[in-house]
């Protein structure tokens, strides 16, 4: 695994444009990277796949035991949230999606989880389209990409479709922000693909009539998909009507994944699975053993108010409105490194099956909102 | 596993968003102009707004992506999500259901975004 380089597209900016990617840069600065990229091998691929798949049943094992034990303590959810979180497990209300991030050693093989973002994954246009498009502009021939989204999507809709409450599908995000909309949008694509009747409506515009959630025309939502943090939505006004509805809207993702999209769940899988080669040792409490950690927030976001400490001294830190909740502490791995920066991979589990990833990079090794993204190809 | 080299996309409601959005040479009018109108219920009649969505673009490229936000936007009061310059003829139509979601509280959700700057609420 590899960066290589490329002589740039003087027109990459609107030939990004033209397929509805608007959010290439980012305050003057490109988030999307066109004139260099990751080649990686079949194997390196393999290897990501495979943990994928294999993370992800532990991830659903790790739910199975959370509930079963009623081990909350440490994930500061509002009590009144766990009922549902537990009812909407016991009946399988479904996933579409979810993005672990790896810290990758390609030389050693070693391939680590950093941490699942299970609830809110955002980059799913530029992993699908984007970067596929990417490919095909400079590598149209002898080169692949680990990159079958798109079909899974439309694949894992049309296996929801039967389970899904009532005739729409709703999709919702937060107004005034490009990114989100155009990955709901992506989104209601595929569910369209897949004969599902979809309607937007942004997440503020969501009404109550006082025994059921209703879109701006008055429809009752019996199932919407949201692209918005369900610690946030529990803390707001409305989070009352989520365990009172009589309709029990089918929210996507569910609230089960409320467990998952906390990082309290790296201690328990470390529990659960010790010294998985795919696993850095987390915990609870600062262990006295670990020199080389880093300390997270449990709720916090695009890298926001991390600390990471070298020899028990902190070496990096980013700002943020996060950790009130409170911390978890992961050993430190080593992050792929190259002239042009640190680089994270971010692999998607879509359904049931892993099925693509993305690159980021950046300057210091946190990943953060700034963080660019690198398309990859696979060369036979 | 899902590796693929024969992948071929296709993007229904995107393309056709921007589709609409954009200017086509093929549909000339006034000065290569495409028209463009628009409604918020099925049953109601259309307006154009050609002038809101040229303004500043000579199609494609970011004017693309920005008229596919626009195309969007709130237009508040429950009459869904329109340029706002749409006629209110053009948004309610004959749909009663529209009348009854006034009475619908709203604005129970959103908070924790509209605190923040960034430019997106994922992860």
């Amino acid at each position: 695994m590899q960066i290589k380089k490329l002589r740039i597209d003087p027109q990459w900016q609107s030939r990004l444009e033209s397929i509805g990617y608007g959010y290439h840069t980012m305050d003057g600065i490109p988030y999307w990277i066109d004139d260099y990229y990751y080649e990686i091998r079949n194997r390196d691929a393999d290897l990501i796949y495979n943990a994928t798949n294999e993370l992800w049943q532990m991830c659903l094992d790790a739910v199975e035991y959370i509930i079963k034990n009623k081990r909350y303590q440490h994930f500061h959810i509002p009590p009144f949230m766990v009922p549902h979180i537990e009812r909407t497990w016991n009946d399988d209300e479904p996933s579409i999606y979810g993005r672990f991030d790896f810290a990758y050693d390609s030389v050693h093989g070693k391939l680590k989880m950093l941490e699942f973002n299970a609830d809110t994954p955002t980059s799913l246009f530029e992993t699908s389209i984007v970067q596929w498009y990417w490919k095909n502009h400079y590598f149209p021939q002898l080169t692949d990409q680990f990159n079958g989204v798109h079909e899974q999507l439309i694949k894992s809709w049309t296996e929801l479709k039967p389970y899904l409450k009532g005739d729409i599908l709703h999709f919702s995000c937060a107004k005034e922000t490009l990114e989100d909309l155009t990955n709901v949008e992506y989104l209601r694509d595929t569910a369209l693909q897949a004969g599902i009747k979809t309607k937007l409506i942004y997440i503020d515009d969501i009404g109550w009539t006082g025994n059921s959630f209703v879109d701006i025309e008055g429809e009752p939502i019996l199932s919407i998909f949201k692209l918005y943090p369900w610690e946030w939505m529990t803390r707001e006004e409305f989070a009352v009507h989520i365990i009172n509805d009589p309709n029990q809207a089918q929210w996507i993702e569910p609230s089960w994944k409320m467990l998952l999209s906390n990082k309290a769940i790296l201690p328990i899988l470390w529990e659960l699975f010790p010294n998985h080669p795919h696993l850095l040792a987390a915990y609870v409490n600062e262990p006295a053993h670990l020199k080389h950690f880093v300390k997270k927030p449990i709720l916090s976001r695009e890298g926001a108010n991390i600390e990471m400490y070298y020899d028990k001294q902190m070496i990096y830190h980013t700002e943020g409105e996060y950790g009130e909740e409170g911390y978890i502490y992961q050993e430190l791995a080593n992050l792929h490194h190259e002239d042009t920066g640190f680089s994270i991979i971010g692999s998607w589990i879509i359904g049931q099956e892993a099925c693509g990833i993305s690159f980021r990079e950046s300057d210091m090794p946190i990943t953060t909102d700034q963080s660019r993204f690198i398309p990859h190809i696979i060369r036979h | 596993m899902r590796k693929a080299a024969t992948k071929s996309i296709k993007l229904v409601l995107i393309t056709s968003v921007l589709a609409s959005c954009a200017p086509q040479k093929d549909q000339q009018y006034n000065e290569d102009k495409q028209r463009i109108f628009m409604r918020a219920d099925s049953t109601a009649a259309y307006t154009e707004v050609t002038d809101n969505y040229s303004q500043g673009h000579s199609g494609g490229g970011m004017g693309s992506a920005l008229l596919w936000f626009m195309a969007f936007r709130h237009l508040g009061g429950g009459f869904g999500y329109a340029n706002n310059s749409l006629h209110p003829q053009s948004v309610a139509g004959t749909n009663a259901a529209k009348a009854a979601a006034y009475q619908a509280q709203r604005g129970g959700f959103g908070r924790s975004a509209a605190s923040t700057t960034r430019s997106s609420y994922g992860s």
